[in-house]
């Protein structure tokens, strides 16, 4: 149980809440959850694009982080430690549904996707519908980069990482990393240009 | 341009519809919660690591001490301060009636005392001489009795030969004890009451190896 007066602060640093979460503050986990769900959970569902496959990883990873919390090193960052989480668990999907799914099936979310922002309710201004066919683009381009590309790209925008540390995550050279970030950069741009 | 592209992105993902479950939220904050309120194990418990520390370190302690008497049986010799008329106690000057017999059934009257007079001693102080209550006999026999005394020490010591019993019953085990801790003084009291030395122990061991074993033959 927590202290008295050992309340969970809005504020406090991924790191603070993780170890109030380890000596047993629920309501720390919770903030933690909820500071980072969309990032998770849009790290998933972009690179796998399958939403139901995205909610099942999901659960898996913070199930994993409430698991595996006293076991986190403050040494490295919270997100540093949830993504790498979060990418095993998707590469582990990845090999088990090469073996069931065909790659051309995986295309079909991602067109839904990108309908669903086109057609939004909300549209009104031309503006904002301009705005929003451009992000749709930007979420259709994203999702066809190449896989490497993809979530190199991903974990530097929603994991909010840097080349070290995806680098480490995805098991790869700094170099290679650093190209994989600048040929998906160079792609997103050039679709935009053509966009535009 | 890498900003103009991120802010892109942000804009693009606070318009995408996509959400998570909210099923996924519901299952995951239950379990969390759940595993927050199980105890922990009491090896991860703050207060609980004085008291594991400490058993480790008086673990540790004890090994230390105990290490180097396994690795080194054999105590030290005596030295020649090691007086014998100190060193018996006063049960030890038993009447002259007491003889091979009555040693049989004496047991160790001291704490230090192994209770086997040829067993290698665990003390790392060296062990007095404590010569069986015969042995006492022998030093209260004066010179000109030794005579007398003789043939019933020679019976004593034929049937101990012929039955290596235990070695507390026989007057050889004194002797072989003042020879493997080098008891110059009680090899002299022993040996003038004539009791014969090359009699081994149960493990066949003679008073001469056992003080060539000690470096002292």
């Amino acid at each position: 149980m927590p202290d008295a007066g050992d309340s969970t602060v809005a504020d406090d640093s991924d790191e603070a809440l993780i170890g109030r979460y380890v000596r047993g503050d629920a309501a720390a986990f919770e903030l933690l959850y909820r500071r980072h769900e969309m990032r998770v959970w849009r790290y998933l569902q972009r690179n796998l694009r399958d939403a139901a496959t995205a909610d099942e990883l999901m659960q898996e990873v913070w199930f994993a982080v409430a698991r595996d919390a006293s076991r986190y090193l403050p040494s490295a960052r919270f997100t540093t430690w949830l993504f790498s989480i979060a990418h095993n668990r998707m590469i582990d999907s990845i090999r088990v549904r090469r073996r069931h799914v065909s790659l051309e099936s995986l295309g079909h979310e991602s067109a839904e996707v990108t309908r669903q922002l086109i057609a939004d309710p909300s549209t009104s201004p031309v503006a904002a519908a301009v705005a929003r066919d451009e992000a749709a683009a930007l979420i259709r381009a994203v999702e066809e980069l190449p896989r490497e590309q993809r979530e190199a790209f991903l974990l530097q925008v929603e994991g909010d990482l840097d080349i070290e540390e995806i680098a480490r995550i995805t098991g790869s050279s700094f170099e290679t990393t650093k190209s994989r970030l600048r040929y998906a950069r160079t792609k997103l741009r050039q679709m935009l240009k053509e966009y535009a | 341009m890498t900003e103009e592209l991120d802010e892109i992105y942000r804009r693009a993902s606070a318009l995408d519809p996509s959400r998570p479950s909210e099923s996924v939220r519901r299952k995951v904050l239950e379990h969390a919660a759940a595993l927050a309120a199980r105890p922990r194990p009491a090896a991860n418990r703050p207060r609980w690591r004085p008291a594991i520390f400490g058993t480790l370190a008086a673990a540790g302690l004890a090994g230390l001490l105990i290490v180097p008497r396994v690795f080194n049986p054999h105590p030290p010799a005596n030295s020649a301060d090691t007086a014998v008329p100190a060193q018996i106690p006063p049960d030890a000057d038993a009447p002259p009636g007491a003889g091979a017999p009555a040693m049989a059934g004496a047991p160790p009257t001291a704490a230090g005392a192994p209770p086997f007079a040829d067993a290698p001693s665990m003390n790392s102080a060296p062990a007095p001489f404590r010569p069986p209550q015969g042995a006492a006999k022998f030093r209260a026999i004066a010179p000109a009795d030794r005579q007398a005394a003789a043939p019933q020490e020679e019976v004593g010591n034929t049937t101990a030969s012929a039955q290596p019993a235990s070695p507390q019953t026989e007057p050889s085990a004194a002797l072989r004890r003042a020879a493997e801790t080098g008891d110059v003084q009680a090899l002299r009291v022993i040996l003038g009451a004539e009791v014969p030395i090359d009699a081994p122990d149960a493990r066949g061991r003679t008073a001469l190896m056992l003080a060539a074993s000690g470096g002292r033959a």
